[in-house]
C-alpha cells in the first residue's frame, strides 16, 4: 500500500491540477460565450496541458481525466452548435494541430474530429482512420490509455455500422469500424502490458494492482465491438475474434490474457461463441503458462451450458458437436501445459461433465468419456493416490458427485464404466465420504436396484477398504434395500457382505452394537421371509442366503444361534417343493458344522450328530421325490455332502453310509431314460466316484481312511 | 500608410501611386527595427509602373531643382556594416530636367519587366530590400522619398523531390529509421513522415521535431551563422518499444518562414533544417539534423492565369497545386489534412503517384476531381 505521505502528495497534486482545470475551463467557456473561438481553444489547450503530468497515480489521473473531459464536452457542444448554424470554422482540424504539445493537441484533434464527423459525415471514414493513427504518438502507458479511451468514448455514436440512420453522404462501413476499434484495442493493450515492465521490480505488486484498476479501459474496446450491429457471426469469426486473439496471444502477458479472454466470453453473445469454439479454445492452449486457463474455459463452458439450458433459447445447433469440440480442445490445452496443477485438470473435467450433463442429458457415454479421460490422465501423470486433504481430492469429489446428483439414480451411475477406477484413486477417507454420498442419494431417491449383478457392483463400490466404516455403510445399504421395495434377496446380499467384512476384521474392532444391529437384521430377515415371500424359487434363494449369512456370522451367542439354526432347518423343511426342501435341508447341515457361536470362543460348532440328522432327512425327502431323474440328482448331491463332511472329520458319517448311497445311485442310474440329462448325471456321479477312488488309492496323510468303500 | 515618413522639407510632398494598386496584394515585411509593415507585393519580371505626385505645400511658392528622378533599387544591407551596402539592381528614370516647380504635378513612370532576382528578407544580420526612390535634386539637400516594395520569389515545383529516409542510431542503444515525405517543402506545406523504432535500450521521455533556421552572412573567415529555432513540435510522449511507428505531421503554415536562400549575391544564405530530437529520462538529447529546402509556391490566383507572368508550371504540378487548400473551401481543407496522414501511414506509394511528374498525370487529376466536387 502507498504510504500516507504518498497519499497526501497525491491529493495535493491532484488538487492543484484540478484548480488549473477549473480556472482554464472557466476562461474557455467565457471566450466561447463571446464567440472567441481561438482564445477558447488556447484555454482548452492549457487545461489539457494538465494531463501531461507524470506525477499522478492511475486513480488520481483518472479523476483529473474525468474533470478535463467533462469540460471538454462544453467545447464539443459549442462547436456542434456553431457548425449547425452553418458557421464553418475553416481549417479547424488543421488549426488544432499547431499545438506544440502532443497531449493537448490530440485531445483537441479528437474533439474537433468528432464534430466534423457529426457535421460532415462524408469525412467520417478518413477522420476515424486519422485519429486512431495519430494517437500512436502517445507511447506513455497511462497517458496513452486515457487518450485512447477518450477517442473510444467520443466516437462511440459515430462509428459506421450496418443498419444505421445516417445520411447517404456518410463514408465508411462496418469494416472501417472494425479496423478502428481493433487497432485501438491492440494499441491500448500494448500500452497496458508495457506498464508491467516499467519501474522497479520491488513495486511489482503495486504495478499489478494499478494495472487491474485500468483494465476496464482496454476491455471497453471489446464492449464497443460487441455493440456494433454489423458484427455478425461471420464477421466475428473472420475478423473480430482472430484480430483480438492474435493480439492477446502475442502479448504474452498473463494479466491481459486472463482478463481479456474472460471479457470476450462475457461481452459477446453465446451464438457467436458456439461458432468459434475451436478458434477460441485453440488460443487458450497458446496462452502464457501463468494464465489460469482453467477459469477461462470453465467460464465459457458454464456460459454455454446455461445457454443450452435456457428455456426461451434456441438451444445448441445440431451441427455443432459441442461436447466433442470441448473434449478435444481441453485435452490439447492440458497437453500443452505440462505444469498444470492436477486439481485444475480435474476441474476442467468437472466443467466438461457439466456441459455433457446440461447439453446432452441423455448421452451417458459422454459422461463416461470424461471419466475415462480423467483416468487416462491420472495414469499418464502416474498419480497413485488422491489424499483427502488435497485440492485434487476436492475436485475429484466434485467430478464424481455430478453424475450422482444429476442422474439421481445410482444405477445410471453404475453404468459408467470409469466411475469405479476413478473412485479407487481416493484414499480411504474419501472413499468413505463418497460412498456415504452415493448411499444417501440412493436413499433419498428410493432407487430400485433390480438385479443381483447391479447390487454386487453397488456393493463393490461401497465396500472397498478396510475398517469399521464400510460395515456401517453396508448396514446403511441394507437399510436402503429394506426401505425400498426390493425383494429380500437383495437385502440378504447386503447382509452377506456385512458378514464377509465382519470376519475379516480384527477382534478389537469388533463392536457390540454392530452385532446388535446384525441380530436385528437377521430377525428382520426371518420375519420378511415368512411374511413377504411367496414364490418358491425366491424362497429357496432367500433361505439359502439366510443360511449362508448365519453360517458366516460370529456375533451370536449360543442362546441366539441355536434358535436361529433350528428356525432355518424348520424353514428349509417347510419349503413347498420336495427338491427345494431337500436342497435347503442339505445346506442347513453346514450350519451345524461350520457355524459359529460366540460362546464357543469363536470356534466352529462341529455338531456331527445334527449334521447327520439333516443329511438323513434330506435322503428321506429325496426318496419321496416322484421324478426319477431329479431324485438321482439329489442323491448325488447328498452323496457329495457326505463326502465333504467325512473328509472334514465328522464321526457320524461312516463308510457304510457312503456305500449305501453309492449303491442306491448305481441301482437307479441305469433305469433312467437315456438323454442329455441322464448323461450329465452319469458324469457327475462318475466324477464323484473317480474322486473317491483317488482318495482310496492314495489317501492324504491327515485325511480320513476310505478303507472298506465299495466303488 | 507610412510612405510619407521619408518626406524631407516642407516645400512639397512626394507620393508614389502604383498602377493597379487597388487590386494588388500586399505582404508583410519586417523593418530593421522589427516592426511589421505591409507593402505591395511584386514578382520577378513584373513591371513596376505608376505615378509620382509632387504636391506643393504652399501654393505660389516655387521650387527650384536640378532634376527629378525615380530609381528602382534592390539592395543587400549587412547590419553590422552599414557603409557597405550592395545594390544588385539599380534602374533610373528621369522624370524632369532641371528647372522649377511652381505647382503640384504628377509624373508617370514605368520600369518594364523588372528583373527581381531575390526575395525580400529581413533577418538577424542582413536585409534584402527593394524600393522605389524618388529624388528631387537640389543644391544643398535633395528631397528624397523611399517607397518599399515586397518581392516574393516564386519557384516551380521541384523536378526531383525525393523523400528523406535514413537509419540512425547509437550502437546497441538506439536505432531508428525516419522518413520525411519530401526534401523540398513549400511554405504552406505539411511535413509528413514517420519514425520507426528498430532498437530501444534507453528510456525515452519524449521526442520532438524542431525547425531550425540558419542565417549565414559574410564569406570566408568572416562568416557568421545565426541559428534560430523556429518551431518545437512534440511528436511523441513516453517511451516506445521496438517496432513502434510514430507518425509525423507538421503544418508549416503555422510558422514564419521564408524560402531557402542560397548564396544570395554571394552575400548571405538562409537555410532550414529539421532536427529530430529524442530526450531521455536523464534529459540527455539525441538528435539528427536534416536540411530541407523551402520554396515559395505561386498563390492560386496567379496560377490560374499563368500566361500573365514569367511564372511557369508543368501541367502535373498544376494539378497537384490545386489540391492544396486556398481559401475557405472546407472540404478541400479536410481532405488535404487527411490525405497526408493516410500517406504517413502507408508511405510511400500514394505520394509518388501524386508527386512524380511523369506518367501519373491522370491519377492526379482524378483525385483533384473528387476533391473539387465534394
Amino acid at each position: 500500500m502507498p504510504s500516507t505521505m504518498e497519499l497526501d502528495d497525491q491529493e495535493k497534486l491532484l488538487d492543484e491540477a484540478l484548480q488549473v482545470v477549473k480556472v482554464q475551463s472557466f476562461q474557455m467557456k467565457r471566450c466561447l460565450d463571446k464567440n472567441k473561438l481561438m482564445d477558447g481553444l488556447k484555454h482548452a489547450s492549457n487545461m489539457l496541458g494538465e494531463l501531461r503530468t507524470s506525477m499522478l497515480s492511475p486513480k488520481s489521473y483518472y479523476e483529473l481525466y474525468m474533470a478535463v473531459t467533462d469540460e471538454l464536452h462544453h467545447l464539443e457542444v459549442f462547436l456542434l452548435d456553431e457548425f449547425a448554424k452553418g458557421r464553418k470554422v475553416a481549417d479547424l482540424y488543421e488549426l488544432v494541430q499547431y499545438a506544440g504539445n502532443i497531449i493537448p493537441r490530440l485531445y483537441l484533434l479528437v474533439t474537433v474530429g468528432v464534430v466534423y464527423i457529426r457535421t460532415y459525415s462524408q469525412s467520417r471514414k478518413d477522420i476515424l482512420k486519422d485519429l486512431v493513427e495519430m494517437c500512436r504518438g502517445v507511447q506513455h502507458p497511462l497517458r496513452g490509455l486515457f487518450l485512447r479511451n477518450y477517442l473510444l468514448q467520443c466516437t462511440r455514436n459515430v462509428l459506421p455500422d450496418d443498419c444505421e440512420n445516417t445520411d447517404e453522404k456518410a463514408t465508411g462501413e462496418i469494416s472501417d469500424s472494425l479496423d478502428f476499434v481493433l487497432l485501438n484495442f491492440a494499441e491500448m493493450n500494448k500500452l497496458w502490458v508495457r506498464m508491467q515492465h516499467q519501474g522497479h521490480s520491488r513495486e511489482k505488486e503495486k504495478r499489478e494492482r494499478e494495472r487491474q484498476e485500468l483494465r476496464i479501459l482496454v476491455g471497453t474496446n471489446l464492449v464497443r465491438l460487441s455493440q456494433l450491429d454489423g458484427v455478425t457471426v461471420d464477421k466475428f469469426k473472420q475478423l473480430v475474434l482472430p484480430g483480438i486473439l492474435e493480439q492477446l496471444v502475442n502479448c504474452r502477458d498473463p494479466i491481459a490474457q486472463e482478463y481479456l479472454m474472460e471479457c470476450i466470453i462475457q461481452v459477446f453473445p453465446d451464438e457467436f461463441h458456439l461458432q468459434t469454439l475451436n478458434l477460441f479454445l485453440r488460443a487458450c492452449a497458446e496462452l502464457h503458462q501463468n494464465v489460469n486457463v482453467k477459469n477461462i474455459i470453465i467460464a465459457l463452458i458454464d456460459r454455454l451450458a446455461l445457454f443450452a439450458h435456457r428455456e426461451d433459447g434456441p438451444g445448441i445447433p445440431s451441427d455443432i458437436r459441442l461436447f466433442d469440440i470441448f473434449s478435444q480442445q481441453v485435452a490439447s490445452v492440458i497437453q500443452s501445459r505440462k505444469d498444470m496443477p492436477t486439481e485444475d485438470i480435474v476441474s476442467l473435467q468437472v466443467s466438461l461433465i457439466n456441459l455433457a450433463m446440461k447439453c446432452y442429458p441423455d448421452r451417458v457415454d459422454y459422461v463416461d468419456k470424461v471419466l475415462e479421460t480423467t483416468v487416462e490422465i491420472f495414469g499418464r501423470i502416474n498419480l497413485e493416490r488422491v489424499t483427502t486433504s488435497g485440492a485434487v481430492s476436492r475436485e475429484l469429489m466434485r467430478l464424481l458427485k455430478i453424475p450422482v446428483d444429476t442422474y439421481n439414480d445410482i444405477l445410471m451411475v453404475l453404468q459408467l464404466q470409469h466411475f469405479r477406477p476413478l473412485f479407487d484413486y481416493f484414499d480411504y477417507h474419501s472413499r468413505k465420504n463418497m460412498s456415504c454420498y452415493l448411499l444417501n442419494n440412493a436413499l433419498e431417491q428410493d432407487t430400485n436396484i433390480p438385479t443381483q449383478e447391479q447390487v454386487r457392483t453397488a456393493m463393490n463400490i461401497k465396500i472397498s477398504g478396510d475398517g469399521l466404516e464400510p460395515l456401517i455403510l453396508s448396514l446403511l445399504a441394507a437399510i436402503l434395500c429394506l426401505t425400498s421395495d426390493n425383494s429380500l434377496v437383495f437385502f440378504l446380499f447386503s447382509l452377506r457382505y456385512i458378514v464377509t467384512q465382519n470376519n475379516r476384521m480384527t477382534p478389537f474392532l469388533y463392536s457390540n452394537w454392530l452385532n446388535e444391529c446384525f441380530k436385528i437384521f437377521i430377525v428382520q430377515a426371518f420375519s420378511l421371509y415368512e411374511d413377504e415371500i411367496s414364490d418358491s424359487k425366491a424362497q429357496l434363494a432367500a433361505i439359502t442366503l439366510i443360511i449362508g449369512t448365519l453360517e458366516r456370522s460370529r456375533c451370536f451367542g449360543e442362546e441366539n444361534h441355536e434358535p436361529l439354526r433350528t428356525q432355518c432347518a424348520l424353514a428349509a423343511s417347510k419349503l413347498l417343493k420336495k427338491p427345494d426342501q431337500c436342497r435347503a435341508v442339505t445346506i442347513c447341515s453346514h450350519l451345524f458344522w461350520s457355524g459359529h457361536s460366540a460362546d464357543k470362543g469363536g470356534n466352529e460348532l462341529h455338531d456331527g450328530k445334527r449334521v447327520m440328522d439333516c443329511l438323513k432327512k434330506a435322503v428321506k425327502i429325496a426318496n419321496q421325490c416322484m421324478d426319477a431323474s431329479l431324485q438321482v440328482q439329489l442323491f448325488i448331491e447328498i452323496l457329495n455332502r457326505y463326502v465333504f463332511f467325512y473328509e472334514k472329520g465328522n464321526d457320524a458319517v461312516s463308510i457304510q453310509l457312503l456305500n449305501q448311497l453309492l449303491q442306491k445311485v448305481r441301482e437307479e442310474l441305469p433305469s433312467l431314460e437315456a438323454g442329455d440329462e441322464t448323461e450329465q448325471l452319469g458324469k457327475h456321479f462318475q466324477n464323484t466316484v473317480e474322486y473317491l477312488r483317488l482318495r482310496q488309492e492314495s489317501p492324504e496323510s491327515d485325511g480320513p481312511s476310505y478303507d472298506g468303500l465299495v466303488l | 500608410m507610412s510612405f510619407l515618413s521619408g518626406l524631407l522639407g516642407p516645400a512639397c510632398e512626394i507620393d508614389v501611386l502604383l498602377d493597379g494598386a487597388e487590386s494588388r496584394k500586399t505582404a508583410e515585411l519586417k523593418s530593421e527595427d522589427g516592426k511589421v509593415e505591409k507593402h505591395f507585393l511584386f514578382y520577378d519580371g513584373e513591371s513596376v509602373s505608376g505615378k509620382v505626385n509632387i504636391t506643393m505645400k504652399q501654393p505660389g511658392r516655387r521650387l527650384e531643382h536640378n532634376g527629378i528622378r525615380i530609381e528602382f533599387i534592390g539592395q543587400i544591407e549587412l547590419f553590422y556594416d552599414k557603409s557597405n551596402t550592395h545594390e544588385f539592381v539599380s534602374l533610373v528614370k528621369e522624370l524632369a530636367l532641371p528647372g522649377e516647380l511652381t505647382q503640384s504635378r504628377s509624373y508617370d513612370f514605368d520600369f518594364m519587366q523588372v528583373e527581381k532576382p531575390y526575395e525580400s528578407y529581413t533577418g538577424t544580420n542582413v536585409r534584402l530590400r527593394y524600393y522605389l526612390k524618388v529624388s528631387i535634386a537640389r543644391r544643398l539637400t535633395d528631397i528624397v522619398k523611399e517607397y518599399d516594395l515586397v518581392v516574393h520569389q516564386l519557384a516551380t515545383f521541384p523536378d526531383v523531390n525525393t523523400s528523406i529516409k535514413m537509419e540512425v542510431g547509437i550502437e546497441d542503444c538506439l536505432h531508428i529509421e525516419f522518413e520525411y515525405n519530401k526534401s523540398k517543402y513549400h511554405l504552406k506545406d505539411v511535413i509528413v513522415g514517420k519514425i520507426y523504432f528498430l532498437l530501444v535500450r534507453i528510456k525515452i521521455q519524449h521526442m520532438e521535431l524542431q525547425l531550425i533556421k540558419k542565417e549565414i552572412t559574410g564569406a570566408g573567415a568572416n562568416t557568421t551563422t545565426e541559428s534560430e529555432t523556429i518551431a518545437k513540435y512534440e511528436i511523441m510522449d513516453g517511451a516506445p518499444v521496438k517496432g513502434e511507428s510514430i507518425p509525423i505531421r507538421l503544418f508549416l503554415s503555422g510558422y514564419e518562414l521564408t524560402p531557402t536562400m542560397r548564396d544570395v549575391n554571394k552575400k548571405f544564405s538562409v537555410r532550414y533544417f529539421i532536427n529530430l530530437v529524442l530526450i531521455d529520462e536523464e534529459d540527455r538529447r539525441y538528435f539528427k539534423q536534416q536540411e530541407i529546402m523551402l520554396w515559395r509556391k505561386a498563390p492560386e490566383k496567379l496560377r490560374r492565369k499563368p500566361y500573365q507572368y514569367h511564372y511557369e508550371a508543368a501541367p502535373t504540378q498544376e494539378a497537384h497545386q490545386a489540391e492544396i487548400p486556398g481559401g475557405s473551401n472546407f472540404s478541400l481543407n479536410i481532405s488535404h489534412g487527411i490525405a497526408q496522414t493516410v500517406c504517413a501511414v502507408c508511405l510511400p506509394a500514394l505520394w509518388h503517384e501524386i508527386l512524380q511528374p511523369n506518367g501519373t498525370i491522370v491519377l492526379s487529376f482524378i483525385i483533384l476531381g473528387v476533391f473539387l466536387t465534394n
